[in-house]
């Protein structure tokens, strides 16, 4: 019998205590696979999204995040000096108000409205893209809320300056129903024409710009030095960039809390292996004696309690990864409740480098653990086990 | 070293897991609040005091201490401000405080890179031409009442004289703590994981410590004390152990408040307050992981118990 059936039938005697130990591998594994995913699947998803719109140079007054600085002034000009540039293939100016959409016998709806001045920023489901001025998209809670379909319109004031205007109320009308990439759970979205958004703004919108979005038509960096170089005036951020400025700006907390559960865990696991093991090779100390004394090697005993700690971190471990998932699902769900961020935003995401470092920290779980009792098995002086297991 | 040396110290592991149950929820639980450290200067300032008009020197603003590391400024030092990169318009004045900002959790990797103005002196500094005076907009305007407790009232008062004008308690207001009730849930979630397989953990560590005394267990009951006896003195020792693990675990969670603020106060260059061990939570973790560790032993012996003394006893 090989090494891994002798550590099966061991851990078949004990059945309660087996079964404890992979139920804890388990848990622990599933919480150190959760951490895992939470270690970077903010940066990934956020990555993804941006990567998904198509624009990958984001151009801005300062460098702040998109959104959150000043607006970029003379954004015409701006933009008009982006798109001549050899290393961008298209550039669309973007620029965002709040703005109230009346509703029949209901308090108004607060919405956030985009103008854009270029290609659209977000994709159709229902009905068709705006094809002129005084038309809309809105998204599709939105749309249910107001039970409005394409064809239909609805009567909006927007505020582009200070927030104290009192503005007549604007009639658009809805050519489409689209989903917005960046848009929060809890935000309903308009978007059209900048001069839509200038009508609905009663003309006080002034020559600014949220930001330019620009699409490379080669390397990504060279385009924002190129664009910051003919514009000094502004900052170009490629993807990567702004990811950077998101982690600063608050998503590392998840990376540092994912490093000190993760460490927690694994002490755990460790912690519990080891001592189970322990505790089973000294109730087998004098089975143990008996079979060095029958031939079996030193090297056989000391593989037999590694082949033990092997497969109950190898059977929980197994067990963690739907554990794990689930779990996930339930945390993900906790988060992604948090106001603001987008609605395609998840913190627990998979990527097969997070299965790859679980199942090594697992592996090197299995070996931590054993070396203590690998080592009492393997100094094990056999006349006196014996001696003493009969006279005990 | 004879075999019989090797015992484990189990109830000191057993210890040592009650503690980790009760500094797990402490160390989770807490949130990020919004205490602020000790302020670093003696300055404070009301937003709408009067400038220090009529005489040759500069109005006074206060620098956040953020800021002033950043750029190198000190108490007394001139300042130019304007409201653009151009340097339009740009006016002097005297640096007369470092203060540190109340912390924002809402701002959080943010460094508060921001100054403070007498009110007059922002309007001067930020009025657009043709703005006559006096015509500008403020975005806030707070209020101390007398009674705090007349907060809800007041705001009603206001709001039904003021049409065009929001009036919200400072409790109500603070709608930025949203994401950190959240954070809070998710908090709470791992705490509730972690108390999961640390009571797995438990289970184990108290099957093996039953397992190890059947011997003793057996004889006991062959001379004569009554289950329930037994019962009860594994009951007393779980308590115990679990007690002393809990205080353990307390003291290290106490032990590493000051590390982990310290940590991420450092990494975020912030007053923000990241872990508090309350009474409240110190009474949370005690709860849990007492009675946790106690019923572990009691459950694992139960089994046990009920057995034959002379099979125990393996006589």
């Amino acid at each position: 019998m090989n090494a891994v059936g002798f550590a099966w039938r061991s851990l078949v005697r004990q059945p309660a205590r087996a079964a404890l130990g992979v139920l804890g591998v388990a848990a622990v594994g599933a919480l150190l696979f959760d951490m895992l995913l939470l270690s970077q699947g903010l940066v990934v998803s956020m990555r993804d999204i941006l990567d998904r719109t198509g624009w990958d140079v984001r151009v801005t007054a300062t460098d702040d995040l998109p959104g959150q600085g000043p607006r970029v002034e003379r954004a015409a000009d701006v933009l008009r000096a982006v798109r001549v540039l050899a290393e961008v293939r298209a550039a669309v100016a973007v620029r965002f108000a709040q703005a109230e959409v009346d509703r029949a016998g209901a308090e108004p709806v607060q919405v956030q409205f985009q103008g854009v001045d270029g290609a659209p920023l977000w994709t159709i489901t229902v009905g068709s893209d705006v094809s002129r001025d005084r038309e809309i998209v809105i998204d599709e809670g939105l749309a249910s809320m107001l039970g409005i379909r394409p064809g239909g319109s609805l009567v909006l004031r927007a505020s582009c300056g200070s927030g104290d205007e009192s503005l007549p109320p604007v009639r658009l009308a809805v050519s489409g129903i689209a989903d917005f990439p960046f848009a929060a759970t809890s935000q309903r979205n308009v978007a059209g024409t900048m001069a839509t958004l200038a009508a609905a703004c009663g003309g006080n919108t002034g020559p600014e710009a949220n930001m330019v979005l620009a699409a490379s038509a080669g390397d990504p960096a060279a385009t924002a030095a190129a664009i910051e170089a003919a514009v000094p005036a502004v900052r170009a951020a490629t993807n990567e960039e702004v990811l950077g400025r998101i982690q600063r700006a608050g998503f590392s907390y998840f990376q540092q809390i994912s490093a000190v559960l993760t460490s927690v865990t694994l002490a755990f696991a460790v912690l519990l292996i080891t001592v189970l093991l322990t505790v089973s090779v000294n109730q087998r100390l004098g089975e143990i004696a008996a079979l060095r004394a029958l031939g079996l090697s030193r090297t056989r005993v000391v593989k037999d309690v590694l082949a033990e700690s092997a497969l109950i971190v190898g059977v929980g471990g197994a067990c963690s990864l739907p554990l794990g998932w689930l779990l996930a699902g339930w945390l993900d769900a906790i988060l992604t409740r948090i106001p603001g961020l987008p609605a395609d935003l998840h913190f627990f995401v998979f990527e097969p480098s997070a299965l790859l470092i679980h199942v090594s920290l697992l592996a090197a779980t299995a070996v931590i653990a054993a070396l203590y009792p690998m080592r009492v098995v393997s100094r094990l002086p056999i006349a006196a086990t014996l001696r003493n297991e009969v006279l005990g | 070293m004879t075999p019989q040396t090797r015992q484990l110290p189990i109830p000191a592991l057993l210890a040592a897991l009650v503690a980790v149950l009760a500094c797990v929820p402490a160390l989770t639980a807490a949130q990020a609040g919004a205490d602020a450290r000790r302020p670093v200067p003696a300055a404070s300032t009301g937003a709408a005091e009067a400038p220090a008009s009529g005489t040759a020197e500069p109005p006074g603003v206060l620098v956040s201490r953020q800021l002033a590391e950043f750029q190198d400024l000190r108490v007394g030092d001139i300042v130019r401000l304007a409201t653009d990169a151009r340097g339009s318009n740009a006016r002097t004045f005297r640096i007369a405080g470092i203060y540190e900002p109340t912390p924002n959790p809402a701002r959080l990797g943010q460094p508060a890179r921001e100054m403070r103005l007498h009110l007059p002196d922002l309007l001067d500094l930020t009025r657009a031409p043709g703005v006559p005076a006096g015509t500008e907009h403020v975005e806030t305007v707070t209020v101390t009442l007398e009674d705090p407790a007349d907060a809800a009232r007041f705001s009603a008062d206001v709001n039904a004289r003021l049409p065009g004008v929001l009036a919200q308690p400072a409790t109500e207001a603070a709608g930025s703590a949203g994401p950190f009730l959240i954070l809070e849930r998710f908090h709470l979630a791992i705490a509730v994981v972690t108390i999961v397989a640390a009571t797995v953990f438990l289970l184990a560590l108290t099957v093996m410590l039953v397992d190890e005394r059947r011997e003793t267990v057996g004889i006991l009951r062959l001379i004569g004390l009554p289950a329930r006896r037994i019962l009860v003195q594994i009951l007393i020792e779980g308590l115990l152990v679990a007690s002393v693990g809990a205080a353990f675990g307390l003291a290290l969670a106490v032990a590493s408040e000051r590390l982990i603020n310290g940590f991420f106060q450092w990494r975020y260059d912030t007053a923000l307050v990241f872990v508090r061990i309350t009474r409240d939570v110190a009474l949370t973790c005690i709860s849990i992981a007492v009675p946790l560790g106690a019923a572990a032993t009691v459950l694992a012996s139960w089994a046990l118990l009920r057995r034959n003394g002379l099979r125990l006893a393996r006589r």
